[in-house]
């Protein structure tokens, strides 16, 4: 770890004017940042420890409900207003990590997760994630975890939560706070597909900080499911995910992980189930249409047949 | 007794940690001096590279409970403490920092005292050393001497001690660590101060500061549970908290669990079924599985597998883990 800079935010907006500098970063659960430091993949001159600021509150507002940003992971699965309301989430949490990291782990940290990618993690390689510009060991190397969806040439990392793909699936709003002020991102649009610029997960600005994350009223359901796929049976990350509601209005929703660089909303298939009858042949014909553009590689082409499996699998459960 | 009790060839107060027939050297820490800070843990494992295999090295602090320094790089060299503030007036060396060599018959055989922050003169140092080479003592108490000089030099603040020791002027083991400082750690009920880099996370905190060895470091990056302690009465993964993030948690880790020799219902069971091998994740897992009795996740044998995943075992003894768990959840 390189040496850095230690400080504790007593306030929000100490938190924010700490956090301005190049090389200042927020410091959460440290599950992943301090993962990460530890290999050299990111250094940081000073970290700005946010744990105790008084943002671990889950409360109703209007709209929904909103999740505190330091809402621990452990915590925000087992709050009764999320099982009864938003049970995809709790789900989703509980087949993620293990339950000494998801003690750690916060809310607003975990949607900033990075790409496991071996060769994003591993210095000595190539990484346009990692070093702009200088090539892609996945794309011609050991690729059995990577994307299958959205990728470009420069990158085809996936994103590695579970949670994320839930409140994907609930059309989440994420709240942030910055130096100009406050403002509402939604999930849709708060992670990034890799394009020409991997190196950018988000589009969270540097120096911004999560406040919250917004459950939306309408995406309440009591039909929800997560269903994930993985090497072994816990304690991994998923080859492919499926979050699927059946919310409000009585549509089904759909998002992936595992399969792209950012959760990824299977807005084809719940175009084609719309108005249709709920069997397994349009559960089927529904997944085809989400993965009718998938690309595979050497070793993960295995995913897109996977991928559709699932989405019916997901489906059936919650029709 | 008074402080011109301390007097070099007169008999020694009497004191607890002394051990009939060895020699030992008394490292007095008044209380604002932090004896851990990484420079002078430096200059102890040098002089500890030369003292004798019966020599017996004790910390005397103050006030404050200091945690036990493990001084070793390799091999078990320890630094036990002793807290006893009447200790220090019964040298007379209240207040100061100061180191002692009393020999196996409780005779005080050489003797440095100076105020806080003050350092000895080297030459003095030297010439003491040369005065207690004196016929009359034998070969033991000589090398303690000698070791004892060692161990002053860490008395030596910064660039002297530094250059004492051969570093040059940049310190030990190149540029100075950027924003260490003394914090305090609530470890299994006791609040413990430990000088710290900002990269040092809790699990080294632990082993490498405060001698508490029982958590494990495994793989160091939150995969295998190995290092598993309670901070605030939940689980988690002390590896991947740093020691100033936790500063004003409660920490417990395997050394808080047992009460005295009674062990907890937990490290009981894992004995009984055999929840282990070779040891190594067994503190992480058992702290794993205190809390997930506590959480209630041990409804049956699948839940517990899935609520215990985060540990891994190498040796493979999950049979055993899980009787284990399933027992003590009964309890």
């Amino acid at each position: 770890m390189n040496p850095f800079e230690y400080k504790r935010a007593g306030s929000v907006g100490e938190a924010i004017r700490e956090g301005q500098p190049v090389g200042a970063k927020f410091l959460g659960g440290g599950t992943n940042l301090i993962d990460l430091m530890k290999y050299d993949v990111e250094e940081h001159d000073k970290l700005v420890d946010v744990t105790r600021l008084p943002l671990a509150k889950t409360t109703e507002s209007e709209g929904g409900l909103m999740v505190g940003a330091l809402v621990k992971n452990s915590d925000l699965a087992q709050d009764p207003r999320v099982l009864g309301r938003y049970g995809v989430v709790s789900k989703a949490i509980l087949q993620g990590a293990s339950p000494q990291l998801r003690n750690l782990a916060t809310t607003g940290g975990n949607l900033l997760q990075r790409t496991r990618c071996y060769y994003f993690y591993d210095t000595a390689l190539p990484c346009n994630k990692r070093e702009p510009g200088s090539g892609c060991g996945a794309v011609g190397g050991f690729n059995r975890i990577h994307a299958i969806l959205g990728q470009s040439d420069q990158c085809i990392a996936t994103h590695p939560s579970d949670m994320a793909v839930a409140m994907r699936v609930l059309d989440a709003v994420v709240m942030v706070e910055g130096p100009k002020g406050k403002r509402s991102i939604p999930i849709a649009d708060f992670h990034r597909l890799p394009g020409d610029t991997p190196q950018i997960d988000t589009n969270l600005q540097h120096g911004e900080l999560i406040t919250g994350v917004m459950l939306p009223s309408a995406a309440a359901h009591t039909k929800g499911t997560y269903v994930k796929v993985r090497d072994r049976q816990s304690y991994a990350f998923a080859l492919v995910s499926v979050a699927a509601i059946v919310d409000a209005t009585g549509k089904f929703r759909l998002a992936l992980g595992g399969v792209a660089h950012k959760p990824w909303r299977a807005e084809k298939a719940e175009a084609y189930l719309a108005g249709k009858p709920m069997t397994k042949e349009n559960f089927r014909a529904a997944a085809e249409a989400e993965l009718a553009d998938a690309k595979g590689y050497e070793h993960n082409a295995f995913k897109i047949e996977l991928a559709k499996r699932t989405i019916v699998r997901a489906l059936t459960e919650v029709s | 007794m008074q402080p011109n009790d301390l007097t070099v060839g007169q008999r020694a107060p009497d004191f607890e940690g002394r051990v009939e027939g060895q020699t030992t050297v008394l490292a007095f820490f008044p209380d604002d001096w932090d004896p851990a800070r990484p420079a002078q843990l430096a200059a102890y494992r040098e002089a500890l590279r030369s003292l004798p295999g019966g020599a017996h090295l004790l910390g005397v602090t103050q006030d404050d409970a200091w945690m036990q320094l493990d001084t070793a790089e390799e091999g078990p060299v320890r630094f036990p403490l002793v807290q006893d503030s009447r200790l220090a007036q019964a040298f007379g060396v209240e207040g100061k920092q100061a180191v002692v060599v009393v020999d196996p018959e409780g005779i005080v055989r050489w003797a440095h005292v100076g105020p806080v922050g003050g350092s000895p003169n080297l030459e003095e140092l030297t010439a003491s050393v040369r005065r207690a080479q004196s016929p009359g003592l034998s070969r033991r108490s000589l090398l303690v001497t000698a070791a004892a000089a060692g161990l002053a030099l860490a008395f030596l603040p910064g660039k002297a001690h530094a250059e004492a020791l051969g570093f040059g002027g940049a310190g030990v083991g190149g540029a100075a660590p950027k924003g260490e400082r003394t914090i305090t750690l609530n470890v299994n009920g006791k609040a413990m101060k430990v000088a710290v880099d900002p990269r040092t996370t809790v699990l080294d905190a632990l082993r490498e500061r405060m001698g508490l060895t029982g958590t494990k470091k495994g793989c160091d990056h939150g995969q295998c549970g190995a290092c598993t302690v309670h901070i605030n009465g939940r689980r988690a993964n002390s590896c991947l908290v740093l020691a100033m993030q936790a500063e004003g948690d409660k920490i417990t880790t395997i050394e808080g669990l047992a009460h005295g020799d009674d062990l907890h219902p937990v490290q009981t069971a894992f004995i009984k079924h055999d929840g282990f091998q070779c040891g190594y994740c067994t503190p992480g897992q058992i702290m794993s599985a205190v809390a997930c009795i506590k959480e209630g996740h041990t409804k049956d044998d699948d839940e517990i597998r899935e609520w215990m995943s985060g540990n891994i075992c190498r040796c493979g003894a999950y049979p055993g883990i899980l009787a284990a768990v399933k027992e003590a959840a009964t309890q």
